[in-house]
């Protein structure tokens, strides 16, 4: 059933990538790509509905025997911490593709890419296995690096080579310490349920943590390691920075709830409050610098490195309530993302430019750009943390979580949320509001295939802000479980403490 | 002596497959010499049938129930046959990719084919050689033709310059290996057979002396050679970037695998009470090798000579399953080497497609090609993305396995620096593959833009085909289907008597089903 996700779109890429070449089959194979997206996306709606909320471990779960003498598995499943997630990647490869219908250069390599990634995604969000997950980890790299330094922007080679490399060195540090976790433990496979850490002295587990929060933050990205990212961003193109923002950003938390605070619980413990101090500083730095920004995209990427800060500062605190809001800030921080990433991507497109000293007046009804404008204004608000709309819902659980056990990062993530405000204010006045140029505004109409992303994320959004039990209610009982797993093992650290 | 017993000692039949590869040569020299130039059409089929025949008589030897032939000096256990098998196979692809080059070159096929095929008897035996005198002439077998294969265009300035600096240094690493070796004879009181001397020199109360480091460390310079294992790899650059390509193809994968075949064997068997000393050598030039091999390459524009240098790193890798010294550890380097069989050649194969085409093989010529040839483009990026260990490609399930068994032997800070180096190998891999796949197409250079037809139907195009075609498709599977590979791995090391000391027994029966090999 899970295996659908994962192998429908590799399958078709290979499919699509191997397609006999003909000059006008751009149109063609988007149609092809698109289908099988929507499949996959619907088969994915379909697992949701079947999903057994008040499980809380693993559902329909598949294993195939694979490679004993490494202890890898083909061991998929699917609970409350992966289940929003991969909905999250079948929408947005979706949108991706749907928003792409410019792309007509190569779209062969281009399309095959898109659905190479979306099933390694898949495939990470569903691994059981830490080395298959790693599988499917590394399997994006190469395809990223292709989409960005081929369809990207101006500086795409840079960007793209750094990207290779951060990912690739983000990689070395999970397999090593994947490596360390499996043999450290004496466990005969790398299943996750054969891996139990507590057996290991504190020094170790913290060694390995530290192994898996700097290999899963180069990806979130954390601050001192966020540097790839808006290069990666902005030279990408729209569709690409929405996979890149939207999905992939979400594997290193995955990968920091799944391994750092579900392997390591006792670890977990002792750095959680540095974690929530680092998440705090993320978002105050990721705000701050995008105020500081002159390009659009730029500013809606360290928007990206703000967000994601308050997952870490939410996964640091790990109340129940906290990791909800974790995970509902991760989908949201993903259909934000993308919607903001691909308005953009049409600003840019009609306008042709995105410097915020040379954009004005888009707003205006009739020669300006006002249904995209509103769009972006909605959106905007979205991420600033409107209340109605999903971003409010998802920042507020994590405060809300948060603040019993780190009060002080929390007000700073508040206070970090304020500035986001400042700076969306700051776009929205200098694109949307004010007079357009006479002698420059003759931009080609929005065509309807382009709003429809944008249209279809903007209701969403709102859904989920008014309706916010449709956001929350599927990881409820996986995080309380997990959650349950620490009680005990936090009053173990606590009377080691109390014995010093 | 009757003549029964001797027949019985003598056991010839083990060497059934190095004789079908003896018959192939005298036949591919003698119809040569009958029919002319005539021959070199279907010269090359023949060599390649007579190779694969070896493959099969290699796969009726597996699991003999007495592997010790000829009085003790060849022992074709299961670690052999593997050996043996990856050299046979590394020269059918070699020959497969050398039909047409040799024949643009202006040489004659047979000739080169019969050294090939000389230096692939020599690797052969070299991997089951298992008495001191044996293993030398086995291993000048395959140096000397080596030499000659290097300079075998001879009217290329730099394949002379390049046979000359091979001859040298291997003439003069040969030299330092024997002498090592006759120490070993005089130290174990006139042993030549490998089981035999390190009785010998325990009985002689030589465990550790001096005279056995000496030994040890003169040996390693002759196998630091083969393996082309930093700081013995200086001939690697000059050689791989002189030679006839396809030569380097054979160099890079069949010589490396007997020198890798003569490392176990003869550090397992006559070092084992200095195993700490040998490891440690190794350690160091394992390090050296990784590092240098990965960082060095960064700094190339020549295609051929960046895949020297990929290659003295690849070594380092492998090394790290020697250094492991467990069941775990030689049998991944058993099965990475099978699967750089596959990517090593599979690159190299297009990278002789390319010069065939355009006369070049400077990386910066390579930009815009995905344009004109998507075949090549694919089978060239494929191969250099396993190299660089990116799943779920060959290389990376080979490369997983070397740094499993070595986290498992402990060799915890050897793994990290694998890692790390990989990292680095990922850059240079993806530069190539940037030139090919990413460049524009205004970017196109020259020889690109001029890009001839593909045609395959030319004499000597096909065979390159097939041999690019299959070698891909195992560089894309073998990792995802790697349980046959993995378990031919482990199965050659718990049946091999000399790397399960305490076993002995239990392998002469054979009908004991082989262990997992333990903490898997």
């Amino acid at each position: 059933m899970l295996s659908v996700l994962i192998w429908l779109p590799i399958l078709s890429a290979i499919v699509i990538g191997f397609w006999p070449s003909n000059p006008n089959q751009a149109g063609r194979i988007r149609l092809v790509s698109l289908t099988v997206a929507g499949i996959v996306l619907l088969w994915n709606l379909f697992i949701l509905l079947k999903f057994d909320i008040s499980n809380p471990g693993m559902q329909f779960q598949e294993y195939v025997p694979w490679n004993d003498t490494l202890g890898l598995s083909y061991q998929l499943g699917v609970d409350g911490l992966s289940i929003l997630m991969l909905v999250l990647n079948s929408l947005l490869t979706w949108i991706a593709i749907y928003s792409s219908s410019t792309q007509t250069e190569r779209p062969r390599l281009f399309y095959s890419m898109i659905l190479l990634v979306s099933g390694g995604v898949a495939g990470a969000f569903l691994a059981e296995n830490l080395l298959l997950f790693f599988l499917f980890y590394e399997l994006e790299l190469i395809p990223f690096y292709l989409l960005i330094s081929i369809w990207g922007g101006e500086k795409r080679a840079y960007a793209g080579i750094k990207f290779l490399i951060y990912t690739a060195v983000s990689s070395a540090f999970i397999l090593a310490t994947f490596l360390g976790m499996v043999w450290l433990t004496g466990a005969t496979s790398f299943a996750f349920d054969a891996i139990s850490t507590q057996t290991l002295s504190a020094t170790m587990q913290l060694v390995l943590l530290a192994g898996i929060i700097l290999g899963f933050g180069i990806k979130i990205p954390l601050v001192p390691f966020h540097t790839w990212l808006p290069d990666a961003y902005v030279e990408a193109s729209a569709p690409i920075a929405i996979l890149l923002g939207g999905v992939l950003a979400k594997l290193g938390t995955y990968g920091l709830l799944r391994f750092g605070l579900g392997m390591f619980p006792q670890a977990w413990t002792v750095v959680a409050p540095t974690l929530a101090i680092w998440g705090a500083v993320s978002a105050i730095y990721g705000a701050v610098i995008a105020i500081a920004q002159k390009d659009i995209k730029r500013m809606v990427a360290y928007s990206s490195i703000g967000h994601m800060g308050y997952v870490l500062l939410a996964s640091a605190a790990s109340t129940s309530l906290a990791l909800v809001g974790a995970v509902s800030q991760m989908f949201s921080h993903g259909i934000i993302l993308a919607i903001l990433f691909h308005l953009v991507g049409v600003i840019e497109a009609k306008v042709g430019t995105r410097e915020l000293d040379k954009l004005n007046g888009l707003m205006s009804p009739i020669r300006g750009l006002p249904l995209i404008s509103a769009l972006l204004v909605l959106s905007g608000m979205a991420s600033a943390g409107i209340p109605g709309l999903t971003g409010f819902i998802a920042e507020f659980i994590v405060f809300q979580g948060s603040f019993s056990v780190f009060p002080l990062p929390t007000l700073l993530c508040v206070a970090s949320s304020g500035l986001t405000a400042v700076y969306f204010v700051i776009l929205l006045n200098r694109t949307c509001f004010g007079k357009l140029d006479n002698n420059l505004a003759y931009y080609p109409r929005v065509l309807w295939s382009e709003k429809t992303p944008a249209l279809i994320l903007a209701v969403l959004i709102i859904f989920l802000g008014v309706q916010p039990t449709w956001l929350v209610r599927w990881s409820e009982p996986t995080t309380t479980a997990m959650i349950a797993a620490i009680p005990p093992v936090e009053k173990t650290v606590n009377s080691q403490v109390a014995l010093k | 002596m009757d003549f029964a017993n001797l027949a019985a000692q003598l056991n010839a039949g083990t060497i059934l497959p190095e004789g079908i590869v003896i018959i192939t040569l005298m036949g591919v020299l003698i119809f040569d010499l009958i029919l002319g130039r005539t021959s070199a059409r279907w010269i090359g089929y023949l060599a390649i049938a007579g190779l694969l025949s070896a493959v099969v008589a290699l796969y009726f030897q597996w699991d003999a129930v007495n592997p010790i032939a000829f009085t003790g000096g060849f022992n074709s256990d299961d670690l052999s046959i593997i050996f043996r098998g990856i050299i046979a196979l590394s020269a059918v692809v070699t020959i497969l990719m050398s039909i047409r080059y040799v024949e643009q070159s202006g040489t004659a096929l047979a000739e080169f084919i019969a050294i090939l095929l000389t230096a692939t008897l020599g690797g052969m035996f070299l991997s089951g050689a298992s008495e001191l005198v044996m293993i030398f002439i086995s291993l000048e077998t395959l140096s000397i033709s080596s030499y000659l294969l290097t300079g075998y265009t001879k009217r290329d300035p730099r394949s002379n310059e390049a046979a000359l600096k091979y001859l040298l240094i291997g003439a003069s690493s040969t030299a330092v290996f024997l002498y090592g070796v006759s120490l070993l004879y005089g130290l174990s009181g006139g042993q030549t057979q490998l089981s035999a001397i390190a009785d010998g020199i325990v009985a002689a109360n030589l465990g550790q002396s001096l005279g056995v480091v000496i030994a040890l460390v003169f040996v390693i310079a002759g196998i630091g050679f083969k393996i082309s294992a930093a700081p013995f790899h200086q001939w690697t650059p000059d050689v791989y970037e002189g030679a006839p390509t396809p030569v380097i193809a054979f160099l890079s994968v069949g010589s490396k695998a007997a020198g890798f075949a003569l490392a176990i064997r003869l550090l397992t068997t006559v070092f084992p009470y200095v195993a700490e000393e040998w490891k440690f050598v190794f350690t160091a030039l394992a390090v050296l090798s990784m590092v240098l091999g990965n960082v060095v390459a960064l700094a190339q524009t020549s295609m051929k000579r960046m895949l020297a240098y990929s290659s003295i790193a690849q070594a380092g890798f492998v090394m790290i399953g020697l250094i492991a010294g467990t069941d775990a550890g030689y049998a991944s380097m058993i099965f990475y080497l099978l699967v750089y069989l596959f990517m090593n050649l599979c690159g190299f194969t297009c990278i002789i497609l390319f010069s065939l085409r355009t006369g070049t093989d400077q990386i910066a010529e390579y930009s815009g090609l995905y344009q004109k040839d998507p075949l090549l483009t694919l089978g060239l990026s494929i191969s250099l993305l396993s190299l660089g260990g990116i799943p779920p490609l060959a290389g990376f399930f080979g490369k997983i396995y070397l740094f499993w068994a070595g986290w498992q032997a402990g060799l915890y800070w050897m793994v990290l620096l694998g890692l790390v180096t990989s990292v680095v190998s990922i850059y240079y891999y993806i530069r190539v593959v940037k030139m090919m796949v990413v460049k524009e197409p205004q970017e196109m250079s020259e020889v690109v833009k001029n890009y001839p037809e593909i045609r395959w139907n030319l004499p000597g195009y096909r065979p390159l085909q097939v041999g690019l075609v299959v070698t891909l498709i195992a560089t894309s599977i073998a990792g995802i289907l790697s349980n046959p590979l993995f378990t031919l791995a482990n199965n050659s090391v718990t049946n091999t008597a000399i790397l399960q000391p305490e076993k002995v027994v239990s392998t002469q029966v054979s009908a004991i089903p082989p262990e997992k090999p333990e903490g898997l």
